[in-house]
This record gives structure tokens, sequence and C-alpha cells, in this order.
């Protein structure tokens, strides 16, 4: 990588050093089989999205001949080439990957490609029939020529380009294209004789039966390709007064933008590559021959196939937590109780239990949330119905920002709409990521509010797959600063001071900086200074200057960062107290939570930010304090084992590089995410052990009780 | 205000007593729209849910223009629905759970009623205008449970000071007891509103500034008649926000200690700053970031006159001084009463009225106002008003004994007096100026504007009056105790302990038409003998 020039890394190198850490998960021999597959696919669905964002992005700046700096000091034309070289590196070690290691290892535990040249006679006759069935009325060919219109080719979706022998008595070849439709499974399962399961891929069928699709014209030749189209969509929503049309708009404007990639198969001939080249505007810097199956992220699919346990990570199944009884409404446990939960080690269930008991509960009299990525056939969306049409007050705020979910959100946004829900579509100007809800009860008391913050999205799929806090109490100040804040984003009011709570983007930014610098400040004086941090990103150049500064001072700092960092850790005089560990395993690591020692006072946050400027500035964040005691320690504990993993953790180096932690001492075998499996077992099995050999005598009803 | 997290905010949710209700309070300000919803805890103490603003420009409209235009309307009515939604959330639907009021903006808007009617019919929402006096109400209501917590103010003098967009209130508190009250027309938004309209230039506009805060420190210096040293107990959006950014550890909960230096020096930053550059760099408001720099100039003029190196911030509100009353029901009883007379009191003493003669006379006038509770069948606000009335009829002595119940009149018609309405005020001054000569008559100019039922009142009020004044016609005091019985049509009053009753049964006959009048009956003394234990 890049030689330090300056004191940040160039966060798109960084980012494609976390996609070579999710590569490298691929290419551990010690990851079962199917995982590997499944990390594999993860690599490339990344880097499609790094191309449609990232890349766009850095054209577009070069097409407007922005030359301004990074804080790395690349210019953006630089900073292209090096990701290029980057990605071009890359995109080798996944084929090689792929073709060296996992075709051949799939293999053997029974999952093997089939070429069209291995089919045997029966299995030809099979793949035939599918062909001229299921297959041939779907792809239409459409003749494109050299001069003529060009069909709009979608983004990311997979197409054979076929040239064809130039017609009679002429010399110019003439060519086609076929979309092979997005309903087509890219893996058609082909019978054998042993009962192992083959595949043959989908545009392996339709090159063998290509002919059939232009009688009469010979097919020279066919091969597989797919393009990638800037998606950088900053949604100019001042504009348009009304958002929800104008996010339709901007979804078609996206299939119109620039194209950014083409991947074409290897062995392409010269003739056809550059009829593609000169038809889509693409030169050979975007061009990439792939040695093998295009759209790899499609292989998540097979990763993803029934059965084949064995070839799999055993199931690490969310735990109920012992801090929840079920039996008992969740009214009463977080009456007593906060409960701090760590998905997907903890179940999410008691969120949706809250929400489900909150729809139907007769006090219950109003439920806030905020909605942003939340899962198709949510039980929290069919609650929120159901409430809203049970005559309570509900407001969702729906974000329709959230990257290429738009489609999906607006539907069930309209539908929460017809139930009586009162939706707002996010902030203007602002992509609201805070994950919070509020359930306002009417109580003997008075009016009490129970909260639920979160470090992750309201989706029960994703929460089976990312590491993430849940906070649950019913703290009277939280619940005061929970309304503000609503009603600063429904519009109700303009912001008003928080008692506890820091939201982004008025102040969030503020309140980190004062937390580190007195970190610092506490050092200078000799006190003991402590500041742990656990994040996707770490981009901010404030809160990096902050936490050099606090090196400086002495301050102990470790991070967990997963992704990005463009932090320099290590470095003689201004960072030699810093360490950076990113973790990548089988769950996506995603939780984000912050310590300082604070003189002994040991303050405790999870946040739905990352320290970067999108989040600090550009959106709706919230940081959270934890206060319960037993919330704390857990939430300690866990944190601290996500910083001493020494099988998935790395370290990062000055230079931006990152080597595998070695393990020593005690915890030296110490793999975080199956430590917090246990952790969570444990915990169970000790709470229904407690429960077994305590005796609970039948006691008579109590009076008044 | 806040309660910390503790036992008390964990609930059992399996009680079933009837739920405390949460209440509401609206206060339509000259820059913004506010609301505080809170919880009334068992106790009776409050707990705030939620504080809403949304910033409106009525102050604009009305210090500049005379009205509230179109566009501000609309903007109060966006607002309030969208506070609204929010009471509808809490199922707060009895109008007894929310009070809405306007202050010195809408006050002083020409078409004040039509802004209230349109409020009304657009949103459900029933708005008050309140005057300056309930405004001091409120805000030492609200200030209260600061003074009362802290050993400092309880023992010492204290200047309470809310600098707001249309007008500044100032009470003095000596020793927990509020000594005067007054609400200036000087307000934040207003000066700088009316200077710019005057086209004052960038540098003029601070000077002009000065002299206009200089005029009303001289003011209150002079009549607040405060030591060299009070505390200064200051509350208000732009003060808190000052102690916010100054102070950064200040919660809130408690009164911040801020150092005048820090303060001054803070202000000239402000003030250097454009509206612009203080709504970019601070998140302001636009009204507010208007207000901002004049409102601390003038926390900063009074706290130098008073030679003081620190202020007090409280954080409290005038809602919370509402929601208090909402609270305690009625405001006429028991410690805000005695705050009320007690200013009353310090407005004779300016005037240099005969206390103990206005003194008793307050208290006969008592006496036979609850002796005659069957006759006039006036409630509790009635007896406090004429017992003011009572120990102010003979203030005007201090212009002139000519007419001197005229003198009366205006002298308290145009007072401030803490607590009381302008309404009650006006009630006040003319069961005063009814304490001798004419009777009432429709023809006099503020008595034919009243409404029937309080026509009525004035006079069943001022003829106890009369009766009372006579009964201490030598300023002696000898009439201690009386009471009053109803014998074969005629009034008898019974003075305890006294024999020779011939002066006060002269001033009796001259007086007491008036009474035989409104009541139907004529008035006689009775002496009864000590011993005699007439009742």
């Amino acid at each position: 990588m890049n030689k330090p020039r300056t004191n940040y890394i160039n966060r798109e190198l960084s980012w494609l050093e976390f996609n070579h850490r999710v590569l490298e998960e691929a290419l551990d021999e010690s990851v079962p089989v199917l995982d590997r597959l499944k990390f594999l696919a993860i690599t490339a669905s990344n880097l499609d999205e790094f191309f449609m964002v990232r890349v766009g992005g850095l054209r577009m700046l070069i097409a407007e001949r922005i030359t301004r700096r990074d804080p790395a000091g690349m210019t953006p034309a630089r900073q292209l080439e090096a990701v290029c070289d980057r990605v071009r590196a890359m995109v080798g070690d996944q084929y090689t990957c792929f073709n060296e290691q996992l075709i051949p290892r799939m293999a053997e535990a029974g999952i093997g490609r089939l070429l069209p040249e291995e089919l045997s006679r029966v299995q030809l006759k099979f793949v035939q029939h599918i062909f001229e069935n299921e297959i041939s009325a779907t792809v239409t060919p459409m003749a494109v020529d050299a001069t003529g219109p060009f069909p709009l080719l979608t983004g990311l979706s997979l197409y054979m380009a076929v040239r064809l022998k130039p017609a009679q008595g002429k010399l110019k070849p003439r060519f086609a294209l076929i979309p092979l439709g997005i309903n087509a499974s890219r893996f058609v399962a082909v019978p054998t004789a042993e009962g192992n399961h083959r595949y043959i891929l989908l545009e392996d069928i339709v090159s063998l039966f290509v002919d059939r699709l232009f009688p009469g014209e010979p097919v020279m030749e066919c091969v597989p390709l797919r393009i990638t189209r800037n998606a950088d969509m900053s949604v100019r929503e001042d504009r348009a007064s009304d958002l929800l049309a104008q996010m339709e708009k901007v979804l078609d404007e996206r299939k119109q933008s620039d194209t950014v990639r083409l991947e074409v198969q290897a062995g392409v001939s010269r003739i056809l590559l550059s009829f593609l080249q000169r038809r889509l505007d693409i030169g050979e810097k975007e061009t990439y021959r792939i040695p093998g199956p295009l759209q790899l992220s499609d292989f998540m699919d097979l990763a993803g196939l029934e059965g084949h346990d064995e070839l799999r990570y055993e199931a690490w199944p969310p735990q109920p937590s012992p801090q929840v009884d079920p039996t008992v409404s969740m009214f009463k446990v977080l009456s007593e109780h906060d409960v701090l939960l760590y998905h997907p080690y903890d179940s999410f269930e008691p969120i949706v239990k809250l929400i489900n008991e909150a729809a139907s509960d007769p006090d219950v009299l109003a439920i806030k949330q905020v909605l942003y990525r939340t899962s198709r056939n949510s039980p929290i969306i069919s609650a929120l119905k159901r409430a809203a049409e049970g005559g309570k007050y509900i407001t969702a705020i729906v974000e329709l920002k959230a990257r290429f979910d738009e489609a999906r959100n607006i539907e069930w946004a309209r539908e929460l709409e017809q139930a009586g829900v009162q939706v707002i579509y996010g902030v203007k100007g602002y992509k609201t990521h805070a994950k919070v809800a509020i359930v306002v009860r009417r109580e003997p008391r008075g009016i009490v509010r129970y909260l639920h913050f979160g470090t992750g999205n309201y989706n029960e799929s994703t929460a089976r797959m990312y590491t993430d806090v849940s906070y649950m109490t019913c703290d009277e100040e939280l619940g005061a600063d929970a309304s503000s804040f609503f009603n600063a984003i429904t519009g109700y009011s303009q912001p008003q001071k928080f008692r506890k709570l820091a939201a982004a983007p008025i102040g969030l930014r503020e309140h980190l900086l004062q937390w580190i610098e007195s970190e610092a400040e506490r050092k200078r004086h000799g006190q003991k200074a402590l500041i742990m941090a656990k994040m996707n990103s770490l981009v901010d150049t404030k809160i990096i200057e902050a936490l050099y500064r606090a090196s400086q001072a002495g301050v102990k700092v470790m991070l967990n960062v997963r992704g990005i960092c463009c932090l320099r850790p290590g470095i003689k005089g201004l960072s030699e107290n810093i360490t950076v560990v990113s973790i990548v395993d089988r769950f996506l690591e995603h939780s984000r939570i912050f310590y300082f020692h604070h003189g002994g006072e040991q303050k405790l946050f999870i946040s739905s930010a990352d320290w970067m400027p999108r989040n600090l500035v550009r959106r709706v964040e919230l940081m959270v304090p934890v206060d319960d005691q037993a919330c704390r320690r857990r939430l300690r504990a866990m944190l601290e084992i996500s910083l001493c993993d020494k099988i998935k953790g790395r370290m990062l180096k000055a230079d931006g590089t990152y080597v595998r932690t070695k393990g020593k001492g005690r915890r030296k075998n110490s793999r975080s995410q199956e430590a917090l499996y246990r952790y969570a077992q444990q915990e169970i099995a000790q709470a229904h052990q407690r429960k077994r050999t305590r005796f609970e005598p039948h006691r008579p009803p109590q009076q008044g009780a | 205000m806040s309660a910390s997290k503790s036992s008390s905010s964990r609930s059992s949710g399996e009680d079933s007593r009837r739920p405390a209700l949460p209440i509401a309070v609206i206060d339509i300000g000259s820059t913004a729209v506010r609301m505080a919803v809170a919880q009334v805890n068992p106790d009776g103490s409050l707990r705030t849910l939620e504080s809403l603003c949304q910033e409106v420009s009525l102050g604009t409209d009305s210090f500049t223009k005379g009205m509230i235009e179109r566009p501000s309307i609309e903007e109060c009515v966006r607002a309030l629905r969208s506070f609204r939604r929010v009471l509808a959330e809490y199922d707060i639907a009895d109008s007894k759970q929310v009070r809405a009021v306007a202050t010195s903006a809408v006050r002083e808007a020409r078409n004040r009623d039509a802004f209230i009617d349109r409020i009304y019919s657009a949103t459900g929402i029933d708005v008050r205008v309140i005057d300056e006096a309930e405004v001091s109400r409120y805000t030492y209501l609200s200030v209260r449970p600061d003074i009362e917590k802290s050993a400092v103010l309880r023992a010492s003098d204290t200047l309470v000071i809310e600098v707001g967009g249309g007008s500044t209130e100032v009470l003095v508190v000596q020793r927990g007891r509020l000594v005067f009250s007054y609400s200036y027309r000087l307000g934040s938004y207003r000066m700088r509103e009316t200077l710019e309209e005057y086209g004052a230039a960038d540098v003029g506009l601070l000077t002009a500034m000065e002299n206009r805060i200089q005029r009303t420190v001289g003011h209150i210096r002079q009549r607040a008649s405060v030591k060299d040293k009070p505390n200064m107990l200051a509350l208000g959006g732009d003060i808190r926000f000052a102690a916010t950014h100054l102070l950064p550890n200040w919660e809130g909960s408690d009164v911040a200690r801020l150092p005048l230096r820090s303060l001054s020096r803070f202000t000239n930053k402000l003030l250097k700053l454009s509206v612009d550059e203080l709504v970019h760099r601070y998140h302001l408001p636009y009204p507010d970031a208007e207000a901002l720099g004049p409102a601390l100039l003038t926390y900063v003029h009074v706290a130098r006159a008073l030679k003081l190196k620190y202020i007090l911030v409280s954080a409290s509100t005038m809602r919370e001084g509402i929601q208090r009353e909402m609270v305690a029901g009625d405001i006429w009883t028991g410690e805000l009463e005695d705050q009320i007379v007690h200013s009353a009191v310090e407005l004779g003493r300016r005037y240099e009225y005969d206390e103990s003669h206005a003194q008793h006379v307050a208290k006969l006038s008592c006496q036979l106002f609850d002796g005659m509770q069957e006759e006039h069948m006036l409630g509790r606000r009635y007896r406090l008003i004429l017992r003011i009335a009572a120990l102010l009829h003979e203030i005007g002595l201090f212009i002139s004994n000519r007419s001197h119940h005229k003198h009366s009149f205006y002298l308290i018609r145009n007072s401030s007096l803490f607590g009381l309405s302008d309404h009650d005020l006006l009630l006040t001054a003319l069961v005063a100026r009814y304490h001798r000569r004419a009777l009432p008559k429709p023809s006099h100019a503020e008595f034919g504007t009243l409404e029937r039922d309080d026509r009525i009142a004035v006079t069943k009020m001022a003829a106890i009056l009369r009766v009372a004044d006579a009964l201490d016609r030598g300023h002696t005091q000898r009439i201690r105790t009386i009471g009053v019985e109803r014998i074969d049509g005629h009034a008898v009053i019974t003075a305890n302990n006294v024999a020779e009753l011939s002066l006060e049964q002269l001033a009796l006959r001259e007086k007491g038409d008036m009474f035989e009048y409104v009541y139907g009956m004529d008035v006689a003394l009775r002496g009864v003998a000590a011993g005699d234990g007439n009742a």
C-alpha cells in the first residue's frame, strides 16, 4: 500500500483492504467450503457497490476536473489509479480462489459444476429440455450494430454478447445482445447417476443452444458480459416538494447513468470487445476480462443450498436472553430493569415482543419508530399497522434514502399510511440513520415511555447476521430525550437540548471530541485514561486528530474498526498508543460501542453512527449512554472480547495493511464471535440452572397484590 | 424538574388506581410558540414529559407593523396543529388539561381578536392573551422553587429578571417575599426591530441599544429600592443559551452561577456576528438569533448597574409557573394572596398612606365581606380585590386631598400590582374610587364599560368599603372585631369591647346610604361592652 506520506490512509484503499480481509476468509482452508463461497460472493457484491458508489463518485470528480487532495494527499485521479490497480489484483485473487480452490473443493464435496462439454448424453437432453421449455421464452436477442440505436443495458445484470457471421457477401460482422433475465435461476441442477448435486450455469446453457435463437445464422462467438453504472445519487430533495415522487424518479435516473465498468469473460475476441467498448463508451482501463463466471455474488445462492450442513459452520442460533422472561410482559420486565442484548448471539425476539405487546395493549397511547431497511413481511411493520388500525397514534419515520432499498421501502410505507400510520419520509437533506423506538404508555403513576435504542436496523433477518446492540429501558430522561428527538425529526419542534442523548448532525461530533479531549486532559494531569471504541468505519479527520492528540498525551486508545480506517496507528510521536483491530468472521461486525474511562466513571455508549463525516454531518444519528449497572458490565465485557480476537482479528499497521494478530497468553485462542456466542449460551444455561436449584414454594394468593 | 432516574420512574404497570393525567401549557411568544407537557405526580410535583418549540415571527409583525400578518398567523396555526397531535398522543382531550396563553406580541397587535379566532377555528386551541401582571405572577411562580431551594436566595434580596422578546419582567424578592414587580416595554426583539426600523447604523445600533437599556436600568434601580448588591436571578431562553455555552456541565436542574465577565465577553462576541453567522454557528432559529444579542446585553447592563460579579441563571420558564398554577387550581389562596397583599402595601407606602388605617379598614372590610356572604354571594377573588382596594383607598391623598378618591383611582389603575391582572386592577381601582362621594353611574367612563356582573360586584364591594371606612373614621382603630346580624331587615354591626360609638355612628349615617341602596337594608352600629359575649 501507499507509503505514509500524510497522517491518513486513503479511504478507498482502506476499504479495499477490508474487502481483501473478507477475501482472506474465502481463502482460509480452515473455513468450511460453503462459508468460503459465501465470503467470496460477499467480496464480489461489495465490489459491485464500490464501483457504483465510490468509483462512480471518483469518476464524477475527475469529470468535473476537481483536483483537490483527500486527507491522504491524493487527487481523485491518483486515487482512481490506485484503486484500479488494487482492484485488478483483487479480481485476480478472487478467481484464483474460485477456480483453484473452491470449484475443486466443492466438487469433492459433491457440489460440482458441469461444463457444457462434460455433459453426458442424458444430461444434454435434460438441459436441452430446460432450454426449450424454460429459458428460450425468456431470452430475446436484440440486434445491435455499429451505428444504430443501442439498447439501454441494466447495470449489474448478465447479458450474452453474440457475434454472428457477416451476412452473405458482406464483411462486417453482426452483433446481438441477449439479456439473461432476472427471473431465471443462474444455477440449473442437473441429474446425475451418483445422486450428487451437479449444476450448470445459465450462461453455459444459453451458449450451448444459442444457434437456436438465430436460425440459419452461424454464431461465431457468444460470451457473458455485464456493466456497472455510476449510482452516486445525491438526492436533490430541496428542489422537489414531493419526496416520494422524486425517489421514484431517482430510481429511473439510475438506469441511465454512466457506465463505470465493463466485465466480460476472458477469451473474448478483439473484434467483439472493441465493438462493445465503442458502443458503451468505455475504455480499456474500465474493462475487466474475467477468467471465470461473472457476477460471483450470485454464488451466495449456491452457498445457501439446502442441506450440506457439514460444509458449513455449525449453526449458532440466537439465544433467548435470561434478562427477558417470555411469559412476562415486556412492560413489567422493563419496569424492573433495563435490558441489553447483543445480537445475533442474543435473540431479537424481545424487541418484536415489545412492539407486538404495545400494539395490542389498551394503555399504550402511541408508538414512534424509525424504520430503516426493515425486512419484507416484517412482524414489526404488521404490529404497527395493527396498532394504528386499533386507534393508537403511530408515527413511523421511513428513510427512503437507504441505499438500493428504496423500491421496497416505498411499497410498505404506502401500506403503513393506508393503515393510518403517520409516515414521515425522512428529514430533508439528511438520512435518518438512528435506530430508536418509543412506546408511550399510560400507567397509574402517569405516562411511562418504554424505549429501544439500537445500533442496527429493525430487521429480523439481518439481526441474525449482523452483530448489533439493543438497549431497552424506561429511563425517564432518555424518554424525554427520545420524545424530543422525534419532535425534531417530525418537524413538531426545533431541536431541544438533550439531557442524556447526543444526536447528529447537531452536536454528536462535538460530544465525541469532548469525551476524547477530556480523556487526554485527565492523562495530562496524571490520571488513568483509556478509550475503547468499536465501529464499522473511522474516517472523520477531526475525530482522528483528537485521537492523535489523546495518544500523544499518553492515553491508551483501543479501536475495533471493522471496515475503513483512515487513522494510522503506531506512528511514533503521533499514534503509538493507538491500536486498531479489525474482525472479519461469520457474522458482520456492525455494533458501535464507545468507552471512556472518565476518571473511573467508565462512560459507555452505543450508537448508530460511525465516526465518518457522512454519519456525523449528513445523517441523523444517536449516541446513547448506557447507565444501568448490569447492562454496563455486560456491554463492557463484550467490547473487551471484541478487542482481543486472536483468531479472526487483524491488526492495522502504519502503512495501511493488516496482519493477523498473534495469540499469546491467556486469550491465545480467543475468537471473539465464538466467545460471545458461548457467553450468551452460558448465561441462559446458568439462568435455567438457578431456576432448577431454587425451590419455589406455592404460596397462598396474596391480598391486593 | 428533571427527575433523575430513580425508583419513582419505575412503575409496576399492574396498579389499578386512576392514572394521573398529564397537563400541557402552550405559550405564544414573540419569537416562538412553545409547549410543555408535564406529568402531575400524585404529590403534586411536576415531571416534564416534553418541551416543544417552533419559531414564529409574531414579534416582527407586532412591534413594527402593529399587527400580525397573514403568513405569521398561518405559521402559528401550523405549529399549533403539530402540538395538537402531540396532545392527542398523550390523550390530552380535556380543555382543563391544556392552557394556552399569548404574551406581548399578540397583546399589542391590533388584530389580536382575529388572531385568537383564527387559531381557535383552525386548531380548537383557546388562546388567552395575558397581561403584564399575569406574566409577572407566572414568572414568580416559576422561580419560587429556585428561591426556596437556595439558602442564599431565601436569605437575601433577589432581583429576578427575564428579558423577553417584547418586554422585560423584573421582580424583587426580599427574603422570599415579593416586594416589587414591573413589566418594562424593553424587549430584545422589540429593540432590534424598532431600532433597525429607524435605520440606526451598525455602529449606532449598539449605542442606541445601550442607551435604551440604561434608561430602564435606572428605573429599575430607582423603583425597586434594591440594596447595592442583591442577587440577580436571570431567566429566559437567551440567558439559558449563554449559560449552556459558558457552563457546559450545567444541566439546568439547579441555578447556575455565571461570571459576569465571561457573559460580557460572550455577549460582545455575539454582537459582532451577523444574524446569519449566529444561525449558522450556533444552530439557532432566525428569530432567536435576532433577539440573542440585545437580550444578553440587557442582562449584562443590569448586572453591571447592580455592581455584580456573578449572575444566577435559572432554567425555569413561565410555562412551569402556569403549570404550577394549573396544579394548585386556585391562585386566590394562601401564599400567593399574601404576596399580592404585600405588593399592595409596598405601593401604599410609596404614596405615604396611613398604613394603620389602611390595614384596619382592610381587615374590617374582610370581616364584613365574610359576614355578608349570604347577601353578596361573591367569591374569594372579590374578597381579595376588596382587601386590596381597602388598603389603597386613600393613596390619592398623596396627590391632593381634594377628590382624593379620584386620585386613588388612577394611581391604582396605572400601577403594576403583582399578581393582579389588568382587569382585576381596574375593579380594585373602581372599588377604591367609590369609597366616598358619588355612587357608581353607568355614565362614569370606566365603570360603564364593565360587564353587568362586574358592575354589580364593584357596587357591592364599594358599599362594604364605605361602611368599613366609616367604622375607622377617627383613624384610631378602636373597633377591632365586628359581627354582622340581620334583625328585622336591618343589618346590625356589633362592635366588641367598645362602648362609645357616636363618631362612628355619625359617619355610618353619612356613608351607609350606598349599603342600603345595594343590599336593601339599612345599617346600624351597636357596641357591646366587654364581657357581654355578644356575637
